[in-house]
């Protein structure tokens, strides 16, 4: 039966227009509003507003806070990437290649932080750090290693580097299972070649595996900073609130802090704004940074 | 001529769907008059109903934050208004969250009729400016508690917003020092009457038990902002002082005294005193570690026993002291932290609203709150220590409170703006964990305050 072009279109605009307009209604409309609100001098909490223009805008260049939380979204995309993909890489590896007997229950082990709330994990590790009942000053103290203890999440100069680890620790797990799927595919015949040829285990790694998983390590670190750049907000609030003294703020918190606590709302849509182009050009710029031609063998 | 008529078949299927869009919005509108008019018929039914001694009718919605005072005393004053109105219908709406449930509501132009501004995201002074709080000055005069006005019953007065006051402070409560009076008894450990003998003893404690004596909240720095500076800020310059660090007057936060002042602070951190891991604690761990003689004084009001009810060690006693900043000789200063109840601009049953409010500020009502809650209601003349059933550290701190020999009260004019308080609790943080100088805090204070000073 051959179908009609007015069917066809029948049929496409069936799919599409629903979705387009939730897409409208959940996306599109957020995000104008967002940038309408960014004009506005309002508290939030009533309908009272005023129009600024740009100001809110001039205010963002002239907030010392702003280059701070941008530093410290950066730190953690940074860290997170590096820290997550090599950890990730590590376990994914370990558990296809080295025909480990119990690698489906590392597998479960390694992926359960990805199942449990941000905010769990959050409340979790500031247990971990608390300066007096917490793991990690206890741990040391059993070592003898008492100099070294401190109060991680309330000193300005440890705190934000304190975040990094819950965010490793909570991100491993679903990029692991990514990675896993990518080596799985790799013929076992690339590998057989391989040592033919000579290549040790290392070789192989950086000949064979690395580049054949190259597109799961792109959409990896694609979505690691995505994450980042909008989602860091929820470990940084539920841990530190921002502090102490503004050293752990990310943009997210920043906003929720002027939008929410210190009622600036047309202030904390500019910075939504904001943080919408900042994550638009990293994305842009990595895409560019991270294409490279399929390999094929 | 069948595309012609196919256009004009859209155009009528399109202006039937504006009209249904049109009629929906009209609808909306309509709802709102009518229930306006509910509002106004109802306010009239009250003073027909008044007359004919009949109750109020409608509805009255009542938003009020559940914290460290509990719920109980609501339930049982709302309870007793609904049984004088059994026609009217009393909507709660409370919880911890509250102030963030009904933002909504409020920010629509739909607020409830009553609110009891308290607890995180609530803000009197946000609330005026934004224009949300009904204008109770001529009402507020022919008001009486037990025969007495009610403006001459409060012990502070309402807050003051250019001569009109727009919420009626119910919750007299007042930030101070806590420590453990049978942990001190055990050690010999003298109770601090000012901050030299404050010093003394915490370096006592430290010698003996090896902990930082003093705990604080750093991610909510406003604990000692509030619990120590005002009353220290009260103690050294007054109430003018006061006034003048809480609207950020130039030069206030510059002036010697309170550079003399945020020395004593710097000290406290110099001598080791402050907590080093309180830049992380939210307010329930760092209370949490003060009954856990992890650390012996903390910056609290009167609501932490009752917030801390379900944690406490058996054989720890409250004990209650305005926190000592003063110096030697002088008396010890309290900045009483009043918690408003307020009326909707927008409160569509505004008479049931008035009715309430009224009805709350009695004086068996006060005592009953200081059983129910651990606090004191802003009320006058209220005998509490004849009340078995109100907490000794109450009766104590109320004792101590009203002797001026032991005790002055300061007045804050309203409270500070987050915009000036955020900044400022900041640097405080920084300089309670050893990282800038006073004189460098003062600095920074002085700045937020004048970029306060040009955002109004």
């Amino acid at each position: 039966m051959v179908q009609s072009k007015k069917q066809k279109y029948l049929f496409l605009a069936f799919c599409l227009i629903p979705t387009f307009i939730m897409f409208s209604i959940f996306t599109l409309y957020p995000l104008f509003s967002g940038l309408y609100y960014s004009f506005f001098e309002m508290s939030g909490s009533s309908q009272a507003r005023e129009f600024v223009g740009f100001d809110n805008y001039i205010q963002l260049f002239k907030d010392e806070i702003i280059p701070a939380t941008i530093w410290h979204d950066y730190f953690l995309v940074i860290t997170k990437v590096i820290g997550i993909m090599i950890m990730a890489m590590f376990i994914a590896v370990a558990l296809t290649q080295l025909k480990i007997k119990e690698a489906p229950f590392y597998r479960i082990i390694f992926f359960f932080p990805n199942i449990m709330s941000v905010v769990v994990i959050g409340i979790l590790w500031a247990f971990i750090y608390n300066p007096d009942l917490g793991l990690i000053n206890s741990g040391l103290e059993f070592l003898g290693l008492e100099e070294w203890t401190r109060a991680w999440l309330g000193n300005e100069s440890w705190a934000l580097t304190s975040l990094v680890l819950p965010s490793i620790w909570a991100g491993i797990g679903l990029f692991m299972l990514l990675l896993m799927g990518g080596i799985a595919n790799i013929p076992k015949s690339y590998y057989e070649a391989a040592r033919i040829d000579g290549a040790n285990e290392w070789q192989q790694f950086w000949k064979v595996t690395l580049p054949l998983v190259w597109p799961q390590i792109r959409i990896s670190i694609l979505y690691i900073v995505i994450t980042t750049l909008n989602g860091s907000f929820i470990i940084v609030q539920v841990m530190t609130g921002g502090g102490p003294n503004n050293a752990t703020h990310v943009m997210g918190s920043y906003l929720y802090q002027q939008a929410f606590q210190q009622y600036n709302f047309g202030y904390g849509a500019a910075i939504g704004v904001m943080i919408l182009v900042i994550s638009l050009i990293t994305v842009l710029f990595l895409q560019l940074l991270l294409r490279r031609e399929k390999v094929e063998y | 001529m069948e595309k012609r008529l196919k256009g004009r078949l859209l155009l009528v299927l399109l202006a039937a769907v504006l009209l249904v869009f049109v009629a929906a919005c009209s609808d909306d509108s309509g709802t709102e008059d009518s229930s306006d008019d509910s509002g106004d018929s109802s306010g009239e039914e009250i003073s027909d109903g008044t007359s004919d001694g009949e109750g109020l009718s409608g509805t009255l919605e009542v938003q009020y934050f559940v914290g460290g005072y509990g719920d109980s005393w609501w339930k049982e004053v709302i309870g007793d208004f609904q049984a004088q109105h059994p026609d009217l219908e009393i909507v709660e709406h409370a919880g911890p969250n509250i102030n963030e449930e009904m933002r909504s509501r409020w920010v629509s132009g739909d607020p409830p009729d009553v609110v009891y501004i308290d607890g995180a995201g609530s803000s009197e002074t946000q609330m005026v400016e934004d224009g949300q709080l009904m204008d109770l000055t001529d009402w507020v005069q022919d008001i009486e508690v037990d025969g007495t006005p009610l403006m001459d019953s409060f012990i502070v007065p309402p807050s003051d917003f250019d001569g009109s006051i727009y919420s009626l402070p119910l919750v007299f409560d007042t930030w101070g020092t806590w420590y453990d009076i049978t942990w001190f008894e055990e050690n010999g450990w003298e109770v601090p009457t000012d901050f030299d003998s404050f010093m003394s003893s915490m370096g006592q404690i430290q010698e003996d038990t090896g902990i930082a004596p003093f705990t604080t909240s750093g991610q909510h720095p406003y604990y000692f902002l509030r619990g120590m500076l005002y009353p220290a800020f009260g103690a050294a310059g007054g109430n003018e002082l006061l006034n003048d660090v809480i609207t950020g007057a130039e030069g206030a936060w510059t002036s010697d005294t309170v550079l003399d002042v945020m020395k004593k602070v710097e000290e406290m951190q110099q001598e080791g005193y402050i907590d080093e891991g309180f830049g992380a604690i939210n307010h329930t761990q760092s209370q949490m570690n003060f009954l856990l003689h992890d650390n012996a004084y903390i910056p609290v009001g009167f609501w932490l026993p009752n917030e801390m009810e379900g944690d406490k060690p058996e054989d720890l006693e409250y004990g209650f002291i305005p926190s000592p900043m003063n110096e030697a000789g002088e008396p010890m200063a309290v900045v009483p932290d009043l918690r408003p109840l307020a009326i909707a601009e927008e409160s569509e049953n505004p008479e049931a609203a008035k009715a309430f409010v009224e009805f709350v500020y009695t004086k068996e009502y006060a005592s009953l709150f200081s059983e129910h809650t651990g606090a004191i209601m802003n009320l006058e003349g209220v005998d509490l220590a004849s009340n078995k059933n109100v907490p000794q550290y109450l009766i104590d701190a109320n004792e101590m409170i009203n002797d001026p020999e032991q005790a002055e009260i300061y007045h804050k004019p309203h409270p500070m703006s987050a915009d000036l308080e955020t900044p400022i609790s900041d640097s405080l943080v920084s300089l309670m964990l050893g990282n800038i100088t006073a004189e460098e805090f003062v600095e920074e204070a002085e700045a937020a305050a004048a970029e306060y000073r040009n955002s109004q």
